[in-house]
């Protein structure tokens, strides 16, 4: 067996383990992006002026900062600054969080702006009070129109977290690079990262394309 | 006579420069059936929606049962909707459940009654409007008919004391037209209150308590079926009258 397939053998418990770190590192920071990202999007399309801008500026902010700068900016500034001890998982999934609900508030606003008025409309002929109206009528809908863009979301937060390394968080780069300065088996190594990461974009692409077949509208069809 | 179910008084909209709405004012008694009619841009649907505050009005009260209505007041506003049903040109359904639960949304999140006696009187509602079958159908597939009875069902459910009609079969083709008025005649016969716009001459003479003519934001005539199609003052009004008489055929 060549040296090389045989270095990656050796090292593939180590580098699956690592999978399990950056699968939850984007979940997380999914997950987070989501929770922000939805409030954020509401108040873009719905709120006064002050809120807009106030979303305005945020997605500003949060697309407009490098990853790794907003990475060493807070574990190594804001972190000792304020002497908050936080471990670098964490804080990996609050940066990545951030600024995924930034871009998942635009996904959300995008898919709240394409539904026809009349549904906000009915809903407030019904009765119904705004907030009521967002949570039962238009955030259902809007969330099944945003799961496209979600996948576009997954597949570049997943490739994102690869920089968390930089903070020592032991997630698939981290460790691909500690067995590959150790072994010189640099090639092998990044090459197995790298295909760990195209498989873990594959599986959560796939996933998100059953979901949205699943949550799909009956009678709702491009076939 | 007893206090009118609905008063409104001097209602006046504008889009920028454009006045939509110059002031119209209207009551209506229990069991009335009140037909607009006019040409597009006439602001009757715009009235419609002033009405129950889904377009805040610039001007202009509205009093149900003589409790004016304060709309900056939101309980009091999401109330009085609850008595008002509006029926859209479009239907306005909610594309993301089936007929039966858009039936029962607002029994459950609006009225807070359980989901099992809600789903009771959902049932009932689209049976009532000949919907038996189709319960469990989303509305991407229904015809517009049905789509249409389906948010007729949805605005009853709500046990409302007057319902506003916009244009409820102009977005209809032909032969859908009369599988709804027959439950909006239907409605009429129990003595429902309604204000409706359309475009149905017919269908209005037939059933309407009076018919007003609007044009440029403004009541130009206002009268018995008899009288507007057959006898109208304004010449504005005939003119309407006959054209649109060519266009939908004999009364």
């Amino acid at each position: 067996m060549p040296e090389s397939l045989i270095a990656i053998i050796d090292a593939l418990p180590y580098l699956l383990q690592g999978s399990l770190v950056t699968i939850a590192v984007v979940a997380g920071a999914l997950s987070f992006g989501l929770l922000v990202g939805v409030p954020l999007a509401i108040g873009q399309v719905y709120g006064g002026g002050l809120l807009r801008r106030f979303v305005g500026v945020y997605v500003w902010f949060f697309r407009g900062i490098p990853l790794l700068v907003f990475l060493f900016l807070f574990y190594f500034g804001l972190c000792t600054a304020l002497g908050i001890n936080l471990s670098a998982f964490t804080v990996a999934i609050i940066v990545l969080g951030l600024i995924s609900s930034a871009y998942q508030s635009q996904i959300i606003r995008g898919a709240i702006q394409s539904l026809p008025e009349g549904q906000l409309k009915a809903a407030r002929a019904l009765g119904m009070s705004d907030l009521k109206a967002i949570s039962f009528i238009i955030v259902p809908q809007a969330l099944r129109l945003s799961i496209p863009g979600f996948s576009n979301e997954y597949s570049i937060l997943l490739k994102d977290s690869a920089v968390t390394y930089a903070l020592g968080v032991a997630e698939i780069m981290a460790r691909a690079h500690f067995v590959a300065t150790r072994t010189y088996q640099h090639f092998p190594l990044y090459f197995a990262a790298g295909i760990i990461f195209m498989i873990l974009t594959w599986l959560g692409v796939k996933g998100l394309r059953l979901l949205e077949d699943k949550v799909r509208i009956p009678g709702y069809s491009h076939n | 006579m007893t206090a009118p179910i609905l008063r409104i008084e001097n209602l006046s909209k504008r889009y920028g420069q454009r006045e939509v709405l110059k002031g119209v004012s209207l009551e209506v008694d229990k069991g009335d059936l009140k037909i607009l009619i006019g040409p597009s841009g006439a602001g009757k649907s715009t009235f419609l929606h002033c009405i129950n505050y889904l377009v805040k009005p610039d001007e202009g009260r509205v009093w149900l049962h003589d409790r004016e209505i304060h709309p900056e007041r939101k309980r009091e506003l999401y109330a009085y909707r609850q008595k008002v049903g509006m029926i859209f040109q479009d239907f306005n359904l909610f594309d993301h459940i089936n007929a039966f639960e858009n039936v029962r949304i607002g029994l459950v999140k609006v009225k807070g009654i359980g989901k099992e006696e809600a789903g009771e009187r959902a049932r009932l509602e689209l049976e009532r409007v000949g919907l038996k079958e189709h319960i469990h159908k989303y509305p991407a597939q229904l015809s517009g008919g049905q789509k249409q009875r389906v948010s007729i069902a949805r605005a009853l459910a709500m046990d409302p004391e007057v319902m506003l009609l916009d244009e409820p079969t102009s977005a209809l083709d032909p032969e859908l037209i009369g599988e709804v008025h027959a439950v909006i005649r239907d409605l009429g016969n129990n003595g429902m209150t309604m204000i409706m716009a359309t475009h149905q001459i017919g269908f209005a003479s037939s059933l309407a308590s009076e018919i007003i003519f609007m044009e440029n934001g403004l009541i130009v005539e206002r009268g018995t079926p008899d009288k507007i199609f057959n006898d109208a003052e304004h010449s504005r009004t005939r003119e309407f009258c006959s054209k649109i008489t060519d266009l939908y055929g004999e009364r």
